[in-house]
């Protein structure tokens, strides 16, 4: 009997997209003419939308029957402090990981942090159970190799979405391969024939993202009409916040401005927009 | 008589003065000052009309839609929401989008709303990015997690009074999502405008359903 190994599971996950992909095809480019349709088409940065929506569409159909129900039993149905026992202890085995890509990109005092917070936390906080380190003021950041390459200058290329991870692109798709390539605890239990556990590793932190994301997710399909798009948005300006390690940006437009909106004046009609019970200013 | 409304006026001057000391602004001038204390009387306000128990929905509706248009620069938002197609709508669509624009906010957000605003939100740092504009950082404390919420606040400032422009959750600005959603609808639509104001006529109808039903 054939072991199941990684390599074969990615060589028939391409087929299976390749084949997607040609079965459906590329979004048709808008007329060159438009101006402004082009500038939007260049902007979404999504050529392969259909398939896109398919592997969507699939994506969904699993997480209704699965991902979603589970994630909500988890919710809950378990204790509190167990939810964040193993969402610490999760942090605590990504340690290599982030320790790696904080060191990749530069960023010492970053990665003195990352492993301060696992000696910390491995000992005194109960083999990662606990998170003592955040009251000592070394607070939790992730990194990903995905965010490693953007640094180095990568472009992120067009948006896609990867079957059961979701939304990504070619860089944060190579960086997701590459972090599980190159964790140490996944070495050691593929050199150890314990496959299975680098796959319940995956599908419990997998739980723990989703029952973390669930009314965050309910709300914003519930206020999509396009919820496809909404995703694909949203994916985008979290993972700038991500490369940018949550630093505020100057460059994110926000209604109110006249220069991000042309042609309409926010100081055009302030009476008709605000309402007579507001607070006003302190004196 | 006399006395007593100066006796009031004193009480009130009073407070005001403790109230502003208390939030350790001694000449409160700044629009970060201001943004910080419009943030903190929304906090207060969300909490006070929107987490009473056993209140009727369709009333707990309309609080929120009170709250929100005393809060939220609707209108702007909506319009920017809307994009380049806004100049393309004709007056009276213009008009039906912004109302359902409001529903479609007011019915997603009223069970949650008070969540985000309510407990545990501290704000962490203020910043004016020009005359007219603030953002407000704050962080929310999880229930299950040591890491909080990130949440920004841009708050436009003006004589009037303050109003929420945007809403950025862990770098993910609201108006921005809608804006990329809505746009997708549009395009979809073959760039027809009546097309969006279909969807979200349905779209509305089914969650007023669906609130009504719970």
């Amino acid at each position: 009997m054939q072991r199941w190994s990684e390599r074969n599971i990615g060589a028939r996950l391409a087929v299976v997209l390749l084949a997607a992909v040609l079965v459906t095809g590329c979004a048709s480019a808008p007329n060159p003419k438009d101006t402004a349709a082009v500038a939007e088409y260049e902007t979404l940065n999504d050529p392969a939308e259909p398939t896109n929506r398919a592997i969507f569409k699939l994506n969904k159909a699993l997480d209704t029957a699965i991902f979603k129900p589970v994630s909500s039993v988890y919710k809950d149905y378990t204790p509190g402090i167990f939810q964040k026992g193993v969402h610490n202890l999760l942090n605590n085995l990504r340690t290599p990981i982030i320790f790696a890509n904080d060191l990749l990109q530069g960023k010492l005092q970053r990665a003195w942090n990352t492993l301060a917070r696992f000696f910390i936390n491995s000992t005194i906080g109960f083999a990662g159970l606990g998170d003592p380190a955040t009251d000592y003021g070394f607070k939790f950041h992730n990194e990903d190799f995905g965010q490693t390459l953007a640094a180095w200058g990568l472009p992120e290329g067009p948006y896609i979405v990867l079957p059961i991870f979701g939304p990504s692109n070619p860089r944060d798709a190579v960086g997701l391969a590459v972090d599980a390539l190159i964790d140490p605890l996944n070495i050691w239990l593929s050199n150890t024939n314990h496959e299975e556990l680098i796959f319940a590793r995956a599908g419990v932190r997998g739980i723990d993202e989703r029952a973390r994301n669930y009314d965050a997710l309910e709300d914003l399909e519930k206020s999509s009409l396009d919820f496809y798009a909404s995703l694909r948005s949203l994916y985008r300006q979290r993972r700038s916040d991500d490369i940018r390690d949550g630093e505020p940006s100057a460059n994110i437009p926000m209604p109110g401005l006249s220069d991000i909106m042309p042609g309409i004046d926010p100081e055009e009609e302030p009476g008709a927009d605000l309402g007579q019970n507001v607070p006003s200013r302190t004196p | 008589m006399m006395k007593r409304r100066t006796y009031l006026r004193g009480c009130f001057a009073l407070l005001l003065v403790a109230s502003l000391s208390w939030a350790s602004a001694p000449r409160a001038e700044s629009i970060e000052e201001s943004a910080r204390v419009f943030l903190d009387t929304l906090s207060g306000d969300a909490l006070q009309s929107l987490t009473v128990k056993d209140v009727p929905r369709t009333e707990r509706i309309q609080k929120f839609r009170k709250l929100f248009n005393n809060y939220f620069a609707v209108k702007t938002i909506g319009r920017w929401v809307l994009g380049r197609n806004w100049r393309k709508a004709t007056p009276e669509q213009q008009k039906e989008y912004l109302g359902l624009f409001e529903d479609l906010i007011v019915v997603s957000y009223v069970d949650r709303f008070a969540q985000y605003t309510g407990n545990g939100i501290k704000v962490t740092k203020t910043l004016a990015h020009n005359e007219k504009v603030a953002t407000v950082y704050s962080e929310i404390a999880q229930p299950n997690s040591t890491q909080p919420v990130r949440v920004d606040w841009r708050v436009g400032y003006r004589k009037i009074g303050n109003k929420i422009l945007d809403v950025v959750v862990e770098g993910t600005s609201m108006s921005q999502t809608m804006r990329s959603d809505f746009a997708s609808i549009v395009r979809r639509n073959g760039g027809d405008i009546a097309g969006l104001i279909t969807v979200l006529r349905e779209k509305t109808t089914a969650l007023k359903k669906e609130a009504s039903a719970q």
